[in-house]
């Protein structure tokens, strides 16, 4: 697996170096946009760590240039943790999004995730610990028992499912659940996550909420 | 002229204002004064230039006069023309047809001049105020894009020195990681770190308070995942401090800045582990009145100084006997980023013992059914 870290600090470059290839990726990195996005084009690396504040352009404008001909997933690590740079990062591509400092076990566990997804779609049946979803019948079972749900909270779950481990965002969510129209209508969101996590209770999973951002649906 | 003359006068004629009752008598006055210093000079000239001296009054009044006074001396100066200069003399009766048309004449051209002259006065001082108008947007505008700018600048300041503090703190913490866990020093370098990542934190948002950078973003959202938002960076210093949460269940779906608030909520806490003694329960209730969202946190702690329940929020106060380690900004940010939300905060010792801070914050509410 091949891992491309775009970020202006060298000792941020050598340390997650360090941290990446004693989990078995080879690393390449880049110290400016210009470059990452050469990079990328002729390394087509496996996963992107990109920086916001870059010398040359913003982390947003790389990552939108790479979108426009790339779906790799990419990680964002940025100092700037309001809430509306990590929409922007988000509306520009983005598959989450670590603030540092960051602690180095949750960075390579959002990495993984947004890696994860990748494969995903195809599966028969989505299976995330104990949860089992049966896309065809639009059934669900915890741990082996039918677990009785709405086809709202059906389609919910099942969207944070594909996305298990990453963060998915709340236009993304109601844009899936409810259509296109309903993205402004966080409240149906809350009333259906919150159902959801009565159901949900006792098992290894949870519905974590990130502020103004969206949902992750994470095994402990 | 006169005193009385009013060269910005109005151009609109229908509220008579004190201007134009002296408009109208120094009119009058003036007309008094040409047709007795004409009647002198009568007989060397002739009835043909009293008129041309009245007209041009006329004229010259319409240039400073508003529409009417200038109106009712064109009247005035063609009755008092034919009366006294037109033979017969002494009577309104006219008896040559052509000084008949001369006298209608010269009524048509005092009027006209008259209504002619105020009209391009009254362009004149539509153009000037159109022009003021515009010199005021234009004005208006430069101010607004220069605040921007400065307020941009500030940001993009405020930006670089966030990235050149933390990347540090970044770095040390990436590399402590990757140290492991077993050696007693690095567990100390972390924690110093740690509080270090605090100040900094602190200062940031301080800065971003008082430079008004902020504006809360309202969504609709849980109290339960506020909370959360709330303990889960001071986990560690929590676990000496069971929390006893009580009220938030009930509470329908609330429309506030979560991250604010638990950032408000977050600092509380975090000063209630830090004053009250190891093991004693901190207390969270949440409460709706109307449209509005109390909630208290309360410790088990000595309470606070007596008289400083407001002095706290100030900036850098600290406690008389306070632990060491801490800004003084965590309450002064709690306050601000309230206050920014239209909400506030307030702090008293608990009539049986402890701190108590009470939020109030203006909601909108949605059953969660």
């Amino acid at each position: 697996m091949t891992a491309l870290i775009i970020d202006d600090e060298i000792q941020i470059r050598r340390l997650l170096r360090m941290a990446l290839e004693s989990k078995g990726y080879t690393v390449r990195d880049a110290e400016n946009g210009q470059m990452g996005l050469q990079e990328a084009v002729f390394l087509k690396p496996d996963v992107i760590l990109l920086d916001l504040g870059l010398p040359d352009m913003n982390g947003v404008e790389v990552l939108k240039r790479l979108r426009e001909w790339s779906s790799v997933p990419v990680l964002i690590l940025s100092v700037r943790d309001q809430e509306f740079v990590k929409l922007a990062a988000f509306d520009a591509g983005a598959d989450d999004y670590v603030s540092k400092p960051f602690s180095t076990a949750e960075l390579l566990a959002r990495l993984a995730a947004i890696q994860r997804r990748q494969g995903a779609h195809d599966a028969a049946n989505l299976q995330l610990g104990p949860l089992v979803l049966d896309p065809v019948h639009h059934e669900a079972s915890l741990n082996g028992h039918s677990l009785k749900l709405t086809p709202t909270e059906y389609a919910l779950l099942a969207q944070l499912v594909r996305h298990a481990g990453k963060i998915v965002t709340l236009k993304q969510l109601l844009r899936a659940v409810w259509g296109p129209q309903a993205e402004e209508q966080s409240q149906y969101l809350r009333v259906y996550a919150n159902h959801l996590r009565k159901k949900l209770e006792g098992s290894t999973l949870e519905i974590k909420n990130e502020p103004g951002i969206g949902y992750r649906l994470e095994e402990t | 002229m006169s005193a009385t003359d009013s060269p910005s006068a109005s151009p609109s004629p229908t509220p008579v204002s004190l201007a134009e009752v002296g408009q109208y008598s120094c009119g009058l006055t003036l007309v008094f004064v040409l047709a007795s210093t004409c009647w002198v000079l009568l007989p060397y000239t002739g009835d043909l230039f009293v008129a041309l001296v009245f007209l041009m009054a006329i004229v010259l009044a319409g240039t400073w006069w508003n529409r009417g006074p200038v109106l009712m001396m064109a009247v005035v100066s063609a009755l008092v023309w034919n009366y006294f200069f037109i033979p017969p003399q002494f009577t309104l009766h006219i008896d040559k047809p052509q000084d008949m048309v001369m006298f209608s004449l010269f009524f048509v051209v005092a009027l006209s001049m008259g209504h002619l002259i105020t009209r391009l006065r009254a362009r004149e001082a539509t153009l000037a105020q159109h022009h003021q108008e515009r010199e005021h947007l234009l004005e208006l505008k430069h101010r607004a894009e220069l605040l921007a700018e400065s307020e941009r600048l500030h940001r993009t300041l405020l930006d670089s020195v966030a990235h050149e503090l933390k990347t540090p703190i970044a770095i040390i913490r990436t590399a402590l990681d990757g140290l492991g866990q077993g050696n007693p020093y690095a567990k100390e370098i972390e924690t110093a770190n740690r509080r270090l990542q605090r100040i900094v934190e602190s200062f940031l948002e301080m800065t971003r308070v008082e430079s008004e950078a902020l504006e809360p973003q309202p969504d609709w959202c849980e109290i339960g995942d506020v909370l959360h938002a709330a303990t889960k960076p001071i986990q560690e210093e929590l676990a000496a401090h069971p929390l006893l949460i009580t009220g938030t269940t009930d509470l329908p779906l609330l429309r506030l800045d979560s991250r604010l608030l638990a950032q408000v909520l977050g600092n509380l806490l975090h000063n209630a582990t830090r004053y009250a003694p190891a093991g004693t329960h901190i207390e969270i209730a949440a409460s709706l009145a109307g449209s509005t969202l109390e909630l208290r946190v309360r410790d088990h702690g000595p309470g606070l100084p007596l008289g400083a329940e407001d002095q706290l929020f100030e900036k850098f106060y600290r406690a008389p006997d306070s632990p060491a380690g801490g800004t003084g900004l965590g309450l002064a940010i709690a306050r601000g980023l309230m206050r920014a939300m239209k909400g506030d905060i307030e702090a008293h010792t608990h009539p049986s013992g402890g701190a108590e801070f009470v939020l109030h914050l203006p909601v909108k509410t949605r059953s969660a059914a």
